[in-house]
């Protein structure tokens, strides 16, 4: 009985093989989505913007006018390369509880953004795909499923990790 | 032969008085306008080439599609254009092409553009175009932007764009509507939509407007690699 419901150290099972699927299949979405992200914000217009990316990207940060220049300029700056690199953890399972916290602490905020610009009836570019991607009801449904799957996937990650350190 | 040729003379007297007195286009208007020059200067390019602003051999060309009754058209053009107007235009920098872009839930913008093209036709589009935008507000409640140009014109000239507003409506209208089109060409459906081309690059920015600063930055640049 106490075994049963206190699992002694050494016994904690592992993720079942529909979670572990799940977990698996999450993270290389999710990490898809971001390496995807990054890309469309570097290249449009059918080349790279590597040197130039970062005026058209801060244009649509700006329209939402929710931070002050110098924050505008800096997520502009950094924002594509640190997506970039969340995909890639999330792709490889580097790191993976946190990068998939990161993840959804990232979209929470993106998710915010644009109930918050929707709600203000703000015609902007969502600025998540690119630049010139209008802002609708859509978009909002959209970033709503990632926050979810990104939720998800960092509960999975977390709950594996703690039955691999048990196990061990 | 005497006869004849008072004859001859008479003829030509009365061919002369009597286009001397045809009424309507062919005869100046008041104030100085021909409407029937004037019809003929209403193109699409000329008008193109009338609503706009700087050197068209300006290194950097930025053309916005732009609703007068647009609330963020107006603070488009009088927090970004204005100063970009006064610090890259009047220097020979940028080449500021304006097209008519009226969206069918505003009652009036597309009236407000006629305006604005019969006062490009005349010459007086900055001022006509700035002074819609600035009094958005006054008459966007109920339609009457006359008063509103009247304010910025002399006499004379609203005259001049008042004759071209009535008599030469149609001809207003096509020229707006070749706009509208080639903004429907270029995939918009929101105003303002803004095309920087640089280099031979033409790229369209992020709808909604974009801001003083960053727009700024973005033409110091190209300007730098020029």
């Amino acid at each position: 009985m106490m075994a049963a419901s206190i699992p002694i150290e050494g016994s904690a099972p592992r993720l079942g093989f529909l979670p572990r699927a799940f977990l698996l299949l999450g993270r290389l979405v999710l990490g898809g989505v971001f390496i995807f992200a990054a890309y469309a914000k570097l290249h449009f217009d059918g080349q790279w913007h590597l040197h130039d990316y970062y005026f058209f990207f801060a244009m649509s940060i700006d329209s939402y006018h929710l931070l002050p220049l110098w924050a505008v300029e800096l997520a502009a700056r950094v924002l594509p390369w640190f997506e970039m690199l969340l995909g890639l953890m999330l792709v490889l399972g580097l790191w993976l509880r946190w990068a998939a916290a990161v993840t959804s602490a990232l979209i929470a905020v993106f998710c915010f953004a644009i109930v918050r610009a929707y709600l203000l009836h703000l015609e902007i570019s969502c600025g998540c795909f690119g630049n010139n991607e209008r802002l609708t009801g859509w978009t909002i449904v959209r970033d709503g499923c990632f926050l979810a799957l990104s939720l998800a996937v960092t509960w999975l990650a977390f709950i594996a990790h703690r039955r691999a350190a048990r196990r061990s | 032969m005497k006869a004849r040729a008072l004859i001859a003379g008479l003829l030509l007297g009365v061919a002369i008085v009597s286009a001397m007195a045809v009424p309507g286009r062919t005869r100046p208007a008041p104030g100085g306008a021909s409407p029937s020059a004037a019809q003929a200067r209403i193109t699409p390019a000329s008008v193109t080439y009338a609503k706009s602003l700087g050197s068209s051999s300006a290194p950097v060309r930025i053309e916005v599609f732009s609703d007068y009754q647009c609330p963020q058209c107006r603070s488009f053009y009088l927090n970004t254009l204005r100063p970009v107007i006064d610090n890259y235009v009047s220097t020979g920098k940028v080449y500021l092409i304006h097209h008519d872009f009226p969206l069918s839930m505003h009652a009036y913008s597309r009236d407000a553009a006629r305006w604005a093209t019969a006062a490009a036709v005349v010459g007086d589009f900055e001022t006509v175009d700035q002074a819609l935008y600035a009094n958005q507000d006054k008459w966007e409640a109920n339609g009457q932007i006359e008063p509103v140009v009247a304010a910025v014109l002399s006499p004379a000239e609203m005259k001049k764009v008042k004759s071209l507003f009535t008599q030469d409506a149609p001809e207003l209208d096509a020229v707006v509507e070749t706009d509208y089109n080639l903004g429907r060409a270029k995939n918009i459906d929101s105003t303002p939509s803004i095309f920087v081309t640089a280099h031979g690059e033409t790229h369209e920015l992020p709808p909604g407007g974009v801001s003083y600063p960053l727009m700024k930055q973005y033409l110091d640049y190209l300007l730098e690699q020029h």
